[in-house]
């Protein structure tokens, strides 16, 4: 297996090339140019609707490689089906990945996502998160965090926090899963091709998510994705950890977390969240961190 | 070849193990559940040395790996029924938009609610714009037959496109009957190696699914030719398949049709049961005859306006209902014939929803209604198991 020790190990291979019509600074958009450089060109991306569905505009693609595209909810079954299709045609060197955004995943295809990881089919699932529906214009899934104003969670005179669910912990569902599952970040490239790469080299199924930061939704200037994603990490909003075979590992630790407030103040879904809602946030995320670090190097799920 | 007494569910997956599918996706609903379990029991036993038999987590998602499977060249064959083929609908679209020669299996059963087991047409017919091609079974042995011929007619070049081949719920999925089972030698002289135009391949990347603008309405139109197509090449099936197998099969099903002034059209098993009758009726000098309609989608229209050249009234008899309108398949039969100089008399029978039994005796009502239709001039929608108010 290869393994990438710093930037300059990543592979100058660009099989995403120019004329996409996703935002710019689209993180999810990022992610798939990212992970296309670790994955080559025998891969075929079994996409669920959503953002990424709109890079291919016929008759023209920005990508280098096989896409397939099917529905939002059975990414996971249509690769399954490719999986086993390429198999019985004697292709088993392909990588069959999905790339799916957080609703197709968490909410509407959860269904089809458990049974091919329970199954332990040979894919690679990455859900780009934008912790929100973002095709159809923003809106509330179960991967949105609290506090984040959506256009069906809007802040109003009778809720002023917006989202007031805290959202599902998929990286720990998906570990009990007893398969490979990880959290990725655009600004840790190495960590996030390094997952990559053990995910192919896996004989079964692999779930890895990629915070996509959504320039549009987030309501931030496209020049801060990378930063904004460094945030997320320093923050605690979106630690970097791995779990396999039940076990935890936490990817980057920090003896002390950045306050989150320079996180939120970059984006537009936070303004106007009150200091009540801050306060909660913040307690949620500790809370969350607290428990990684204490499970670090030990059985999580 | 032998000759065998199987169920429907049995006949159907004989004719997917003779056809040599590379995957089969599964879920399991009455009545379907003993096809797929037979495919299942061979492929423990390594009777379906090259297929691949998947168990997946609700039909949904069935057809959706079946897209996927194809979409990289694979021969599919799944199963469905009922509620089953419903969850499917979304994907059916999308399964004949990517031009994927997928043969199912559906076994009517009646929709919910209230829930029924018993067969009506309701679920097979609502799949009807979806684009796949639609055949219809009489008996067993032609449920094995169609499948055969289904994959034929899929594959070609001209039409790549899905079918699937229903049969009636109960009434055939669970009835025994003789059908005879060709051999594998006789089936591979028939069915040739499927060989895929435009799938994923290592080599060679291909975008399938993507987003289309402007151009979607030729992509749909293409779809429609492609069905239209089918049409002819059924026919070049159906004779190369009597070649071989010595069956022979036309577009429409007619029954003591030469000189028939009264038509009961029907579908399915029920069309056994009417074939009875009519033969009693005729006993007793009535000018009866069946048109039984084996194939749905594409629509023989030309075959069916030659059936119905000499008839003066007659019975649509439908084992389904859209309901505030009647039955589905009536307005189609009125639309046919409308052109025609002179138009007989249509009348429109909802009969045997959920399984409620079709009797001969039900029959021979319904054609002595219409010879009433004759007497007074006018035609009528009526249900024949209920007084409507
Ligand atoms: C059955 C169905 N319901 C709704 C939609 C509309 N829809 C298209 S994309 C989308 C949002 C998907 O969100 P997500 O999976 O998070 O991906 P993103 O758009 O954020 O990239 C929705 C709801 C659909 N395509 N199909
Ligand atoms: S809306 Fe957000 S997720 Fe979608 S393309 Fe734009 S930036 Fe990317």
């Amino acid at each position: 297996m290869q393994e990438f020790k710093s930037i300059k190990d990543l592979p100058e291979i660009e099989l995403f090339t120019g004329g996409s019509s996703a935002c710019a600074g689209c993180g999810g958009t990022m992610g798939l140019k990212l992970a296309l450089k670790a994955l080559g060109p025998k891969t075929i991306i079994v996409n669920a609707s959503g953002c990424m569905t709109l890079l291919p505009l016929y008759p023209t693609t920005p990508l280098k490689v096989s896409w397939i595209h099917n529905a939002i909810e059975n990414a996971s079954s249509t690769a399954a089906g490719v999986r086993h299709g390429l198999d019985m045609q004697g292709h088993d060197d392909m990588n069959v990945v999905v790339y799916a955004g957080d609703g197709a995943t968490y909410d509407i295809g959860f269904a089809s996502l458990s049974s091919a990881a329970v199954k332990n089919e040979r894919i690679i699932y990455i859900c780009y998160n934008n912790q929100s529906y973002g095709n159809t214009g923003f809106q509330w899934s179960s991967s949105t965090p609290y506090g984040s104003e959506t256009k069906t969670t809007p802040r109003g005179r009778e809720n002023q926090i917006g989202t007031t669910f805290v959202q599902k912990d998929m990286i720990k569902i998906m570990g009990a899963h007893r398969v490979y599952a990880a959290s990725a970040s655009l600004a840790y490239p190495v960590d996030f091709l390094n997952k990559i790469e053990r995910a192919k080299n896996r004989k079964g199924f692999s779930y890895i998510e990629l915070l996509g930061s959504c320039t549009a939704g987030w309501n931030y200037d496209s020049r801060l994705t990378i930063k904004m994603s460094k945030l997320a990490v320093h923050s605690g909003m979106w630690p970097l950890y791995e779990i396999e075979e039940g076990i935890l590992n936490l990817n980057k630790d920090f003896k002390e977390l950045k306050p989150i407030e320079e996180f939120l103040e970059l984006q537009g879904r936070y303004k106007k969240l009150p200091a009540y809602g801050v306060q909660k946030l913040r307690s949620l995320i500790n809370q969350h961190w607290t428990e990684l670090k204490e499970y670090n190097g030990r059985r999580y799920v | 070849m032998k000759q065998t007494l199987i169920t429907g569910n049995e006949a159907a997956a004989w004719g997917a193990r003779l056809a040599r599918p590379q995957y089969i996706p599964s879920f399991p609903i009455t009545p379907q559940t003993e096809c797929i379990e037979t495919l299942a029991r061979w492929g423990a036993d390594g009777e379906l040395p090259n297929t691949y038999f998947d168990r997946l987590e609700s039909e949904h998602s069935v057809m959706s790996a079946a897209v996927g499977a194809a979409a990289v060249g694979n021969r599919v064959f799944t199963a469905t029924s009922s509620q089953g083929l419903l969850l499917m609908h979304e994907v059916l679209y999308i399964a004949a938009g990517m031009r994927l020669p997928i043969v199912m299996a559906t076994i009517s059963r009646g929709l919910s609610a209230p829930v029924t087991l018993w067969s009506d047409h309701n679920d097979f017919l609502d799949q009807r714009d979806s684009g796949w091609l639609m055949f219809h079974a009489e008996n067993n042995q032609e449920v094995l037959d169609m499948i055969l011929m289904a994959y034929r007619v899929a594959e070609d070049h001209k039409v790549l496109l899905p079918v699937m081949v229903n049969m009636d719920g109960f009434v055939l999925s669970f009835t025994d009957e003789p059908v005879t089972i060709p051999s594998f030698e006789m089936v591979d002289k028939f069915l040739l190696d499927y060989t895929p135009e435009h799938t994923i391949t290592p080599d060679r990347p291909v975008t399938i699914g993507a987003v289309a603008l402007d151009e979607y309405t030729f992509f749909r139109a293409q779809n429609h030719v492609a069905a239209r197509n089918a049409l002819g090449v059924i026919e070049q099936v159906q004779d190369e398949f009597e070649k071989i197998f010595g069956r022979n099969y036309d577009l429409v099903d007619e029954f003591m049709m030469d000189d028939a002034e009264l038509v009961l059209i029907t579908q399915g098993s029920m069309s056994t049961t009417t074939k009875a009758a009519i033969k009693e009726m005729r006993a007793d000098g009535i000018k009866v005859g069946l048109l039984r309609l084996r194939i749905i989608r594409p629509w023989p229209a030309s075959a069916i306006k030659e059936a119905l050249k000499n008839a003066r009234a007659i019975a649509v008899i439908d084992r389904n209902v859209a309901p505030g309108k009647g039955g589905i398949m009536f307005p189609e039969i009125v639309e046919t014939l409308y052109y025609l100089e002179s138009r007989p008399l249509i009348s429109s029978f909802i009969v045997g929803l959920g399984g409620n039994p079709q009797t001969e005796e039900k029959i021979k009502e319904i054609t002595h209604k219409l010879m009433e239709d004759l007497e007074t001039g006018k035609s009528r929608v009526e249900w024949n198991d209920v007084e409507e108010s």
